[in-house]
This record gives C-alpha cells, sequence and structure tokens, in this order.
C-alpha cells in the first residue's frame, strides 16, 4: 500500500489548477483555452478523489462527484469546440481576442 | 519505491501540462495535453481509483484529445508562423497564477486540519486492511462482505440504488449529455444560405 501523504494530492492538484489558470488567461487561441479549463477541471478531480480515498474510505461522494464532472466536462468540450469552429467560420479568426463582435 | 513512482508521475504530469499550455504548435499542445492526462490517471491509480482511471484514459486521452486535434485541424489556417501563443497579458497572467498557486498551496500547508497530527496514517492504514479485504471479497465475487469501494460495478451499483439519492442526478446527467451533443451539432452546423 502506498503511504504518500494527502497533502502531496494535494500540492499536485493546486499546481496543475494554476498551470490552468496560467493557459486560460493567456493564451491566444481559444483551443488553447479549452485546454486550461479541462486541466483545471482534472485538478479538481485529483483533489475530490484523495480527500474521498484519505478522509472517508466507505464514502462514494467523491468518487461520484468525479464520475460528474468528466461528463459535464466532456459534453463542455463538446460545445465550446462547436462554438469555436462557427466562430471562425463567421469571424476567420481563432483568436478568441478578435471574437469581440457583443463588444459594442 | 511506490512513493517515488508517484513522484515522477507527478514530475511528468506537472511538465507536461506546462508544454501543454506554453509551447506555440497546437498539435504539439494536444499531444502534451494527452501525456498530461495520462499522467492524471496514473495518480487516479495511486488513489485506488481503477475505474475512474480506465475512465480517464477512455474519455480524456481517447475522446477528448481527439475532439481537440479534430478543432485545431479545422481550424488551422489561422495558425501562421507568425502569430504569438500569448496575448497581452502574458506577464500578468503568470503572476495571477503563480500567486493563486502559493496561496492555494500555503492553505494547504497552513491548514490545522491537514496536520502531522489528523489521524492520517491511521486512515492508510484501514486502507491497507480494506485492500486486503479485496483479495476475499474479489474472489468470491458475490459481493458480500466488505466490497471494494473503486470497483465499477459498486460504484455503478451505487449510482442507480434510489436510496442513495444518486439515481436522478445520473439520468440527468445522461439528458444534460445528449443535449449538449445535439447542441454542438447545432452550433457547428453549415447555415443554410
Amino acid at each position: 500500500m502506498n503511504n504518500v501523504p494527502l497533502v502531496h494530492f494535494l500540492y499536485l492538484a493546486a499546481v496543475l489548477f494554476g498551470i490552468g489558470i496560467f493557459g486560460v488567461l493567456a493564451r491566444k487561441n481559444a483551443i488553447s483555452v479549452l485546454m486550461g479549463i479541462e486541466l483545471m477541471l482534472n485538478a479538481v478531480n485529483i483533489n475530490f478523489l484523495a480527500f474521498a480515498r484519505y478522509w472517508n474510505w466507505n464514502s462514494l461522494t467523491g468518487p461520484v462527484f468525479v464520475i460528474f464532472v468528466i461528463t459535464i466536462a466532456a459534453a463542455e468540450a463538446a460545445v465550446a469546440l462547436a462554438i469555436i469552429i462557427s466562430i471562425h467560420r463567421q469571424f476567420r479568426t481563432s483568436n478568441i481576442d478578435d471574437a469581440h463582435y457583443l463588444h459594442g | 519505491m511506490e512513493n517515488f513512482i508517484f513522484y515522477i508521475i507527478a514530475g511528468v504530469t506537472i511538465a507536461s501540462a506546462l508544454m501543454a499550455l506554453t509551447i506555440r504548435n497546437l498539435f504539439h499542445c494536444a499531444l502534451f495535453l494527452a501525456v498530461t492526462m495520462f499522467g492524471i490517471s496514473g495518480v487516479f491509480l495511486y488513489l485506488n481509483s481503477d475505474f475512474l482511471a480506465s475512465v480517464q484514459v477512455l474519455i480524456y486521452v481517447g475522446a477528448v484529445t481527439v475532439i481537440i486535434i479534430f478543432g485545431i485541424s479545422l481550424t488551422r489556417n489561422m495558425m501562421d508562423e507568425r502569430t504569438k501563443a500569448m496575448n497581452h497579458q502574458f506577464l500578468f497572467s503568470i503572476v495571477a497564477a503563480v500567486v493563486l498557486t502559493l496561496i492555494i498551496l500555503g492553505g494547504i500547508r497552513e491548514s490545522s486540519f491537514l496536520g502531522s497530527e489528523h489521524p492520517l496514517s491511521l486512515v492508510v492504514s484501514s486502507v491497507g486492511a480494506a485492500n486486503s479485504d479485496v483479495a476475499q471479497s474479489t474472489t468470491d465475487g458475490s459481493g458480500s462482505g466488505r466490497p471494494f469501494q473503486g470497483g465499477a460495478a459498486y460504484l455503478g451499483g451505487v449510482l442507480l440504488k434510489p436510496e442513495n439519492g444518486f439515481a436522478f442526478a445520473f439520468e440527468f446527467v445522461s439528458v444534460l449529455l445528449l443535449s449538449a451533443l445535439i447542441g454542438a451539432i447545432v452550433i457547428a452546423r453549415k447555415e443554410p444560405s
């Protein structure tokens, strides 16, 4: 049985979340922003599973939440890519800073 | 030794996540994202969730990365060599991400409920005891005794039993998935001229 402390899982998840935040804020391409969001969701999944495993071994709320998060992330990725393709068709760009049609 | 492998997995995951969000070539970004997802599935294995680890490989490495690569190749002609990968708030983003990460790390470090006095070792040793039970409960296959909590069959039973309260959410999320896929098709469809 592994004896990695719980906090190391939390550290890993926090670093991954920070990298995802950086990708969402700094990348120009909309697909890269989507990758950052996926990374953040996965970091949260690590936290859910780590707490579920180390704190309440009998509870399955953590794994069930991870399943829901994965499902919603998959749906979100599909819708986001459809929107990106639609933006690409309308504005001939995939830079999200160029899609400021609603900006006035 | 097992801990050592965990730190290798964590290092590979963090390094490939950094690569996936900093290098210019979008196609390489998607491949590094697949490596990151493999690493996260390895972390799930360390958390005794074999079913979720395989789901992670199937959905993220198998589906989401492929969808992202499709999206990249459908919008590829805008990615010429001269465009920069980062926008104008690059420095601000680095500062914000680093500060946020440091705040979270400091909060984890300082939090009293995660101190060394917490019976973490006790929990872990009971986890080990549960694992030794697994060998017996999975061999008879009847599910009697202490079930393996990460197993797919047990997880599915928990999700679908009405008294657990997850059944409605489970059905609802399937409706959400269906409507999201229909919506994606409608949004990405070419307008009839």
